[in-house]
């Protein structure tokens, strides 16, 4: 064994010893994943269903009966108050009782019976675009489907309501996430993200440390170098990124169901190249800083931003704007997040995955590199 | 042989220079003492020494090896223990010795031979599965220079060694180092306990970054402190100062506790200096002392120039 390994082995075994003597290593590496995981896959949901929806019934038949019960009969929309007059539906909407209301209009049941198209008037509260854009979605399926197909009139809380054009009809078939769960496309960047945060976290600790401690001036007195240093407290914290790994994609398949498609050996090769990354990124700001707490924070905010906003983990860096689009790209999240979703949900492979590859390699080799750089001027 | 010799040593940081010019030579096996204020030069000239800082100008050869050119060279041949107690707390002996044995690439079975024979020679039997950090100082500061022995080094430097350390551990670290230094290594120690200073072979003394004095302790004080030195103890000693400073063969009068370090020339005898004194000092002896290096260490400081 040539005496580098023996001096990398020296300082991973050593690595190893501190986390195992020091109860906030054991809660960041294991507590903080699994927390994460849960808060996201149950906190974080774009799915909108029970939406309370008011009832106003100007035609008081048998007809508009069956109708209500038809389209409340699905639970995505909830029947919130049953309204003799439009008045009654707009203070509901005003006191946040209702988020949209059915108004049909008297005359309706003796229309349809007489083959006339019934137009009924939906309406929404347009203060809060998500909810409205869902209501309008399910309005509209719901009306579709029910005993009176007609297109229904559409309008906004405070906009007249502009009608829409009749459409032609879509067969939509959703691929590998069926039900459109969010819980299933939010969970692989969960992962990446909470991977993310604990790597950088782990190694942004480990180094300050020592400079904290001032046993780093004992190490420079050693024949360690720089690159020993830096490889020997990735090791033990690359392994523990590992488990982790194996953690969340547990908790990920037991709690939320999330399926494995893909090749096991590409998720693997990836998270190593991920994790290297971002425990390069970590050992980097921490040989930096020097300080346990400025490492902490900057660790965390380089590692929480980038992988939640420019990763395509909550919104697609298609849409973003040209500059961080282009900024994305030395996310090393980014390029995670896609290879994580393609290979647990789509069962996409190696092919699919080369650039994501090249991109988690290219920022792996670069952290490391520049941490043992840095140290080395560091030294002098 | 000289195992050290440092050539026009010189270290700034930005404007600052920390070493000036700073040349000394040590032989193997002895005892090599760095005296200095705080802020003096003494931690940047011995971290030039071990190869852990790069001198700016000048160079210094440790065992044959080059700092500015052959740094690691020279980490392999010397042993280091630095000023901040600096192994890790959290670790037991045991596990911190066979740390520092791997960073230095002692492994395997030969680790634990040189463990076990450390052991004895800084005396910790019985303390390897101690956690560190809950041992007292001296202990602690035993296995300090344990871990840096580990690699067998031809020479070791200390740092302050005994800073915050009780006498009695002062006294059993200071047997440990003539040891070694009997036993051939080479020893480069700074410490501020001017006694201790008085164990060292030869003294070098820092002064805002240049070595101002360097010499045995008993040259330095032929050099800085001319002259004869009495000690005169007294109930009321100080009672006798101004008309000892009225004489003119006395050059200098120090109160020293309780006592008088009463400097005069080389002519003066004991019954002279006795001569001298106001009889209601209540003076009980005087004897003829050699300067100590803390009266050196005044005489440098105070003047910087013999």
């Amino acid at each position: 064994m040539s005496r580098f390994t023996r001096r990398v082995l020296a300082m991973a075994r050593k690595e190893v010893l501190h986390v195992r003597r020091d109860p906030r290593m054991t809660w960041l590496a294991i507590g903080m994943p699994v927390l994460l995981v849960l808060i996201f896959g149950f906190g974080v949901r774009f799915d909108l269903d029970r939406l309370p929806v008011a009832w106003v019934d100007l035609d008081g038949t048998r007809g508009s009966d069956a109708l209500r019960e038809e389209l409340f009969v699905s639970g995505e929309i909830v029947l919130a108050e049953v309204c003799p007059e439009v008045e009654c539906a707009e203070r509901a909407l005003r006191a946040n009782r209702a988020i949209a209301a059915f108004v049909v209009p008297a005359g309706a049941e003796e229309d349809r019976t007489r083959g006339n198209p019934v137009t009924l008037q939906l309406l929404v509260d347009g203060s809060d675009g998500t909810v409205a854009n869902a209501v309008l979605a399910n309005a509209e399926a719901l009306a579709a489907g029910a005993a009176m197909a007609s297109a229904p009139q559409a309008g906004s809380w405070q906009q007249a309501a502009g009608s829409r054009s009749p459409r032609s009809l879509i067969a939509t078939v959703i691929r590998y996430n069926p039900r459109g769960e969010s819980a299933m496309f939010l969970l692989p960047g969960t992962i990446a993200y909470v991977l993310a945060l604990v790597s950088v976290l782990l190694t942004a600790l480990a180094i300050a440390r020592e400079w904290e401690r001032g046993s780093m001036e004992q190490l420079f007195s050693t024949t360690v170098g720089g690159l020993e240093i830096v490889l020997g407290k990735l090791l033990p914290y690359l392994l523990l990124g590992m488990f982790d790994v194996l953690l969340v994609l547990s908790v990920g398949a037991s709690v939320f169901a999330l399926p494995f498609r893909g090749s096991l050996p590409l998720v693997g090769v990836a998270s190593i190249l991920f994790l290297v990354g971002m425990l390069g990124q970590g050992l980097l700001i921490s040989i930096v800083t020097r300080s346990q707490m400025l490492a902490t924070q900057l660790g965390a905010f380089s590692a929480v931003l980038p992988s939640l906003l420019l990763s395509g983990f909550l919104f697609p860096v298609e849409n973003l704007p040209w500059p961080l689009y282009w900024l994305s790209m030395i996310v090393p999240a980014r390029f995670h997040v896609g290879l994580l979703r393609g290979a647990l949900l789509k069962g996409s492979g190696w092919s699919d995955h080369w650039l994501d590859l090249l991109g988690l390699a290219a920022y792996a080799t670069l952290t490391v590199v520049a941490s043992a750089a840095t140290f080395r001027r560091r030294v002098a | 042989m000289k195992t050290i010799v440092v050539e026009r040593l010189r270290r700034t940081f930005g404007t600052f220079v920390a070493v000036d010019d700073v040349s000394f030579e040590v032989e193997q096996g002895e005892i090599f003492g760095f005296l200095g204020a705080n802020g003096a030069g003494k931690t940047t000239t011995i971290r030039m020494i071990i190869g852990a800082l790069p001198p700016t100008s000048g160079d210094a050869t440790v065992a044959g090896f080059s700092v500015a050119r052959e740094p690691r060279e020279v980490k392999r041949r010397v042993g280091y223990v630095s000023q901040r107690f600096s192994l890790y707390p959290d670790l037991t002996v045991r596990q911190n010795l066979s740390f520092f044995g791997g960073a230095y690439g002692v492994w395997g079975k030969a680790l634990d031979d040189r463990i076990e024979q450390v052991v004895s020679e800084v005396d910790l039997q019985g303390r390897l599965d101690e956690l560190t950090g809950e041992l007292p100082g001296g202990i602690r500061q035993r296995v300090a220079l344990g871990a840096a022995l580990l690699h067998a080094p031809p020479i070791v430097l200390l740092d302050e060694p005994t800073a915050g350390v009780d006498p009695r551990s002062r006294r059993r670290f200071w047997d440990l180092i003539r040891t070694l230094a009997a036993a051939g290594t080479t020893v480069l120690v700074t410490t501020h306990h001017l006694d201790e200073a008085e164990h060292c072979a030869r003294v070098g003394l820092m002064v805002e970054g240049r070595l101002v004095a360097l010499d045995t302790p008993a040259g330095l004080a032929r050099t800085w402190v001319p002259g004869r030195m009495f000690r005169v103890e007294g109930t009321a000693a100080h009672r006798a100062i101004p008309s000892l400073r009225a004489r003119r063969e006395v050059v200098e009068v120090e109160p020293f506790g309780a006592t008088l370090h009463v400097r005069t020339g080389e002519e003066t005898d004991l019954d002279e200096v006795r001569s001298w004194l106001d009889p209601d000092a209540g003076v009980a002896r005087v004897m003829q002392i050699r300067p100590s290096l803390e009266d050196v260490f005044l005489a440098v400081a105070g003047r910087g120039d013999p």
